[in-house]
């Protein structure tokens, strides 16, 4: 699918943010999900934001909130479910703690099934979330955890940095206004790494991402292991005004040459290899020419 | 270094018939075969403890192993095998198996010598100070025990003190005319001093022809010294004598590694390893030579930079223009020129650059110098704020000066203490900031005498010792540059490089005895440090309750009282600091210009938390003080430069400051890091090269920006006007 026709979508973004245990986690969750929330809000786009944290974030709750969008959601619309706090694996089920009683990766999993959103994302960022990826994976569910199985237990850090790829236009490596899932993973998992790297600590947690329905998760995605592909096209923030202009008919036209060439420059990329240095670089920069000259005609 | 000792001492067993003693008189004399076929007999004799001895005497050690555990079993109240074992378990890499033995021997026999020894021995290669006690205790236990005086006069060589080296290799001689050990020190004492000729030698090879242990233990003495080219030709005369000599062969492969002769150290390593010899220093050179794929090596007329690939791209101009500044100012300052480049070698693993410096005493914490060569940690080898590479590669451009005009006779203490001063001469905020243990020190009066600071360097007596020296040292240098001018130390750098001693020097150069030397220096140390060191045990006590008013937001408190103890001790920068609980309160008052001038505070006097510098940086912006900005993220490129962040806003600052090479460097430095917003890192530099009219430069990382992202709008903006 196409990002301008998903530009067209409502998302339906849902946060949960767990029990802390100690009052030191309790504020990180709950500081998280807030900025999550606050981003979220302030962005644009057709969004609708949940957020659950401090005592509202029970299992019930979160059940009530994903039954009430399986009603609403069509299948053109997007769901992101992301879940901040500890989670737990006793060998056979994920669960993540909640006030009461906690809720394990094949009950979220269950009540995920039953949304229509054409396309989901689930980011798990618990401790021991690795383990959740084969409950939760299917086609068109992209599913991110922050840790590769459930033996690594440690409190994470990876939330810290998807907040941050969630407002860091850095994020948006291809600059078209859009962070997708693969975007802010990325971004995530790199600052994830940088921290114990620069703290000279070893690793307690290693991110992966799941978008083929039927994987384990991998580090680093690629057309190689087949994974990020979903991904690369779920666009999770937009900051831009992609949106309103897909809704003028005008610009729309300019929007469809836009992307037309931005399909060839990829194609001519991945044509790179096999073209003489000299020669890839004229047609790379004529295309690039052609395609700034209509950005200023949208822009104008 | 394990050559040191076990070498030594085997050569002065009393003589027996047929048993290990006369086996091993066989071999000390160098009467090889006969010393293998006397082996061989032992090792066929139904003694396990003979069998051992033979199996140790014919290099098969794991049977010999097992059969002193038989021993051992057969006889457990024998202290003396206990001891034996010990000693082949130290010659073959495990000494805290071998002092376990030697405590399990002595909890048989109290006060047994060859135990005594034997912990005297483990300690030893620790350069642990209880070494010279225990060797001291062995010879009380047995007067006559050759090897605990050659242990102590080894160990007084060690400690830079030839006289005592001598007079216990003397008390050796007396017990044995042929100790051989003994002689071997008196031998290099004579080379140490430039005495080509020695008498020893030929008294050694009288015993043993073959005896490449005497040359083995100058090497030693001279890699202490830093005599590195001398010591490597004295190791290879050991093995001309003796082949089979694996400790000196390793030791040579060691340093023709530290001089860069990376080949043939591999060749002798190698056949070290084929040989079974293979303590941590064989194989961890094997791997560090292995490692060396990975690096580049970037030379330039006066330089060669070797980095490990992953980093070269980013470290190489900073490091490239230091150290062209360092040998620039370095041969200005000394009235001399370098012969050859330097050669730096920068290890992102701690461990690798660890492998460099195994062996050597106190060395080894940032950097060291082999003369022309030097090794350091990388910045990205350290937690970020706790390393200044700069400081450091200043540090060891000293040493090679020094050790150069000196031809490497320059004691430790000298050379460490020019290093140390040379630091803060660059930068205040560069040197050495006086810590807790040299407070400490200084209350205990625990400083050495200048005579005897090499001590403090090569066998510590507390933890702290050895930062406490290099600060002393440091001290005394800036004294006498003070008092006598910085000339004064050149003129001292001559007078080492004449083979004079320090109290020699001291008299020479500066007119006094070294204990009046001590007084004067110590009396003015007092006095500059004074205030801190009466003010520390206060200032340490209400620090805490700073802590706790500004966890408590008390900030009026925090001000209040964080003034009023500051400069109490203003040097301590650490994690901590009055200058940052400080800004935090000023900060929630939402005074920036007094939270912006206690961290300016911190800064100049060596902060160096990456994050505390920044917010500097960030609050002299929003003050408008953009060129302060700018120098205070321009210091910690010389901290850690492994941060994207602190390129980009730098590069942001000179392009907005009209520092348009500098903007190029740092977004150079953005690029090299590989970042993941490729595009924005390409734009900037693109933007930088067009802003320095560097046109096609900039037309190149503008298609960068946009083959990482088409639709980046600005970059897009700029290719139409370039276009135009």
């Amino acid at each position: 699918m196409k990002l301008t026709a998903l530009l067209l979508a409502t998302t339906y973004y849902v946060t949960i943010a767990g029990l802390g245990g100690e009052p030191d986690y309790e504020q990180r969750f709950t500081t998280w999900a807030q900025e999550i929330d606050k981003i979220l809000k302030s962005g644009a786009g057709d969004a609708k934001v949940e957020t659950l944290y401090g005592p509202a974030a029970t299992r019930a709750g979160l059940r009530s909130l994903l039954e009430r969008i399986a009603r609403e959601a069509g299948p053109q619309d997007l769901l992101v479910l992301m879940l901040i706090g500890h989670g737990s694996f006793d060998g056979a089920d994920y669960k993540i703690n909640l006030p009461g009683p906690d809720i394990s990766a094949v009950e979220l999993a269950g009540l995920l099934d039953r949304i229509p959103a054409g396309r989901q994302l689930v980011v798990n960022m618990t401790s021991a979330s690795g383990a959740s990826i084969l409950a939760l994976e299917k086609s068109n569910r992209v599913v991110i955890a922050a840790t590769k199985s459930g033996t690594e237990r440690n409190a994470t850090v990876f939330p810290r940095y998807w907040v941050e790829a969630l407002r860091d236009p850095a994020a948006d490596t291809d600059k078209n206004e859009v962070i997708t899932a693969l975007e802010a993973f990325r971004y995530a998992d790199r600052k994830t790494a940088g921290f114990y790297e620069s703290q000279k600590r070893l690793a307690t947690e290693h991110p992966l991402l799941e978008d083929t329905g039927k994987g384990e998760g991998v580090r680093a995605p690629s057309p190689e292991n087949g994974q990020g592909l979903v991904a690369a096209t779920f666009p999770l923030v937009r900051f831009g005004d992609a949106q309103r202009l897909a809704q003028d008919p005008v610009k729309r036209k300019l929007l469809v040459k836009r992307e037309e060439l931005e399909q060839q420059i990829d194609r001519l990329k991945y044509q790179k290899a096999a073209l003489p240095a000299e020669e890839y670089r004229k047609q790379l920069a004529a295309l690039l020419l052609e395609l700034a000259k209509t950005q200023a005609e949208l822009d104008k | 270094m394990r050559i040191k000792y076990s070498l030594v001492l085997l050569w002065c067993f009393p003589l027996a018939a047929q048993t290990p003693d006369s086996c091993r008189d066989l071999s000390r004399r160098g009467r090889l075969s006969e010393a293998a076929g006397c082996f061989q007999k032992l090792a066929a004799s139904s003694n396990p403890y003979w069998r051992a001895e033979g199996f140790w005497g014919l290099e098969r050690y794991d049977e010999a192993n097992e059969q002193f555990r038989a021993a051992v079993k057969l006889e457990p109240k024998n202290a003396s095998y206990r001891v034996r074992w010990g000693r082949l378990l130290l010659e073959r890499f495990n000494p805290p198996e071998a002092e376990s033995l030697f405590e399990e021997a002595l909890a048989i026999s109290k006060n047994h010598p060859g135990a005594l020894l034997g912990l005297a021995l483990v300690a030893a290669e620790g350069f642990e100070s209880k070494a010279v006690e225990l060797a001291e205790k062995a010879a009380l236990a047995d007067p006559k025990l050759v090897d605990a005086r050659e242990l102590l006069a080894a160990l007084a060589l060690e400690d830079s003190n030839p006289q005592r080296a001598i007079e216990e290799s003397d008390k050796a001689l007396v017990i044995s005319k042929e100790a051989l050990g003994a002689m071997a020190i008196r031998a290099t004492i004579d080379w140490l001093n430039d005495r080509s000729e020695t008498p020893w030698l030929n008294r050694i090879l009288a015993v043993n022809p073959v005896c490449g242990g005497v040359y083995a233990t100058a090497g030693r003495f001279f890699v202490l010294n830093r005599r590195y080219e001398e010591g490597v030709r004295f190791y290879r005369k050991a093995l001309e004598l003796s082949p089979r000599l694996w400790e000196a062969r390793s030791e040579l492969g060691v340093n023709l590694m530290r001089l860069g002769q990376d080949e043939e150290a591999r060749q002798h390593l190698e056949l070290c390893y084929r040989n079974y010899y293979r303590n941590a220093a064989t194989g961890n050179s094997l791997r560090l030579l292995d490692s060396y794929k990975n690096f580049v090596t970037l030379k330039s007329d006066n330089t060669i930079l070797k980095l490990h690939k992953k980093e070269a791209e980013l470290l190489e101009p900073y490091l490239e223009a230091e150290l062209k500044r360092a040998i620039r100012t370095y041969e200005q300052k000394y009235k001399m020129r370098l012969t050859q480049p330097v050669q730096v070698e920068v290890f992102p693993d701690h461990e690798d650059f660890a492998v460099r410096t195994l062996g050597m005493p106190g060395l080894g914490a940032l950097g060291v110098s082999f003369g022309y060569s030097v090794a350091m940690d990388s910045p990205s080898a350290r937690k970020p704020g706790s390393f200044h590479w700069a400081s450091t590669i200043w540090h060891e451009l000293s040493h090679v000066f020094v050790l150069t005009a000196t031809r490497h006779r320059v004691p430790r203490w000298f050379t460490e203490g020019v290093a140390v001063h040379e630091e803060t001469a660059v930068s205040p905020d560069w040197g050495d900031r006086i810590s807790p243990d040299v407070i400490l020190a200084i209350q205990e009066k625990k400083l050495l005498p200048v005579a005897h600071l090499d001590r403090g360097f090569v066998r510590p007596s507390y933890p702290a010792q050895v930062p406490v020296s290099y600060f002393q040292a440091g001290r005394i240098c800036d004294y006498i540059a003070r008092q006598w001018g910085d000339e004064k130390l050149l003129d001292m750098i001559h007078s080492f490089a004449q083979v004079k001693t320090t109290p020699e020097v001291v008299e020479q150069q500066l007119g006094l005895k070294p204990e009046e030397f001590d007084r004067r220096f110590l009396a003015w140390l007092e006095t500059d440090t004074r205030k801190t060191v009466q003010g520390f045990a206060e200032w340490n006590k209400r620090l805490r309750a700073l802590a706790e008013l500004a966890k408590a937001a008390k900030h009026d408190e925090v001000i209040r009282e964080g003034l009023a103890i500051r400069d109490l001790y203003p040097d301590y920068v650490e994690a901590g600091s009055v200058y940052e609980f400080l800004a935090g309160a000023y900060l929630a008052k939402n005074d920036r210009a007094a939270a912006a001038a206690e961290l300016e505070r911190y800064a100049a006097i060596g902060g160096r938390n990456p994050a505390t510098l920044k917010r500097l940086a960030t609050l002299l912006e929003e003050l408008g003080r953009k060129k302060e900005a700018a120098a205070a993220l321009s210091r910690l490129n010389y901290i850690y430069p492994m941060d994207e962040e602190l390129h980009r806003r730098l590069g942001d600052l000179w392009l907005e400051e009209g520092n348009v090479q500098g903007a190029i460097v740092e977004y150079r430095a953005v690029v090299a890091l590989k970042p993941l917003d490729q595009a924005a890192s390409h734009f900037s530099l693109a933007k930088a090269y067009r802003a320095a009219s560097q046109l096609d430069q900039a037309r190149e990382h503008l298609l960068l920006a946009l083959e990482a992202a088409p639709g980046y709008k600005p970059a897009q903006k700029l290719l139409l006007e370039l276009s135009q």
